[in-house]
């Protein structure tokens, strides 16, 4: 687990409650969603790192130029979860924007607090 | 006022969770406590016994595909539901040529 | 509105041209290898479907509704999905993903780090970049045929 990483994770989240908090427009809720998103995966992959007797960890990929037998290296559950989750996230993206692309159609704005009325 | 106020307590919470969530000095819980480090053995499992088990040599493709199979599953039904989704929300409705 | 003939400038043009096929290569590579070197089924899919993306922008939506038929993208999406369903299903004499080409099987049962080995995970990449690929471009599509603005 790296410091720098640590920092930059819970400063991208942070970044992205304020913004959730903060700001009226979909569109730039959509990137908060994002952003947290992306600090979480950064989270979870500076977790996965370790460091060994002093080595500093390979990629775990076997690609046959291991002449070092206690090489180390990084967990690979946190970096298949986050494979998986990034997916997730994509996903998410496209139905958030289509949903804001339908609701800009329905109501001309993308204000938050002026999308209360219902309209047909 | 109010949105200053907000934005530092925000700065405020962050800084106490930088401090409680770092495994190396804050809260210890759960089975590990203070040598969590050690309780990984799964990590290690898959590097060690891989290659032999699945036969790709890029672990994390071992992992998606064959010891955490179910999940890709998910996620790839999930990828299938969310497009769908959205090519139904985006395409012309009826009634509206 | 919108013109309907929005494409780009020469420039952009003539550079799409000779890009495209290299990202194409590229995103292939990186889905066969999936299972030897680093990337997999979903990144090389991410980057066929960064060339797709980059063949609308330039040549304009009117170029590209000739070339790629947004219904049989959908269908290949499908085709992908039960791909990947089948190979999770070899083994069912076993286990539910059990990878059973890799154990006894005819194919795909070579020295591990050999393009033609690890049973099913050659076979779940190429289905999962389909997948990915496919989808991604047809979503891509639903929301540039997007038509229904009021005037």
């Amino acid at each position: 687990m790296i410091a720098f990483q640590f920092v930059t994770a819970f400063l991208m989240i942070f970044m992205g409650l304020y913004a959730f908090l903060y700001k009226r427009n979909l569109i730039k809720l959509i990137l908060a969603l994002n952003l947290v998103d992306a600090g979480i995966h950064l989270l979870l992959i500076s977790l996965g790192y370790r460091l060994e007797n002093g080595l500093l960890p390979t990629a775990p990929i076997y690609t046959g130029y291991e002449t070092l037998k206690g090489t180390p290296m990084v967990g690979p559950i946190p970096q298949a979860l986050v494979l998986t989750s990034i997916v997730i996230g994509v996903c998410v993206l496209s139905l958030a924007m289509a949903l804001t692309v339908n609701a800009y159609q329905q109501y001309e704005t993308l204000d938050v607090s002026k999308l209360r009325r219902l309209r047909g | 006022m109010k949105t200053t106020f907000g934005a530092l307590s925000l700065i405020f919470i962050l800084g106490v969770l930088l401090v409680v969530a770092n495994p190396n000095y804050g809260l210890k819980f759960g089975l590990g406590e203070g040598n969590w480090e050690e309780y990984r053995y799964t990590d290690q499992y898959y590097i060690e016994h891989g290659v032999e088990e699945v036969g790709g040599t890029n672990i994390v493709t071992d992992i998606v595909f064959d010891y955490r199979g179910y999940d890709t599953l998910g996620e790839a039904t999930v990828l299938f539901t969310s497009i769908a989704g959205a090519v139904a929300l985006l395409r012309k409705w009826r009634g509206e040529e | 509105m919108r013109p309907q003939n929005s494409d780009m400038g020469l420039i952009v043009k003539t550079m799409a041209r000779a890009t495209i096929p290299l990202i194409g290569i590229f995103g292939a590579y990186v889905i066969v290898h999936g299972h030897i070197t680093p990337g997999g089924g979903f990144q090389g899919g991410a980057t066929i479907a960064g060339a797709g993306v980059l063949f609308l922008v330039a040549f304009g939506l009117s170029e590209a509704k000739e070339k790629i038929n947004k219904n049989f993208y959908s269908v290949l999406e499908g085709i992908g999905g039960l791909v990947f369903l089948t190979a999770g299903m070899l083994g069912l004499g076993v286990v539910f993903f059990y990878n059973v080409l890799w154990h006894k099987g005819p194919v795909f049962n070579g020295e591990a780090g050999t393009l033609l080995s690890a049973g099913y995970l050659p076979i779940m990449n190429l289905a999962v970049g389909l997948k990915v690929y496919t989808g991604l471009v047809s979503a891509l599509f639903a929301i540039a045929l997007f038509r229904r603005w009021k005037k």
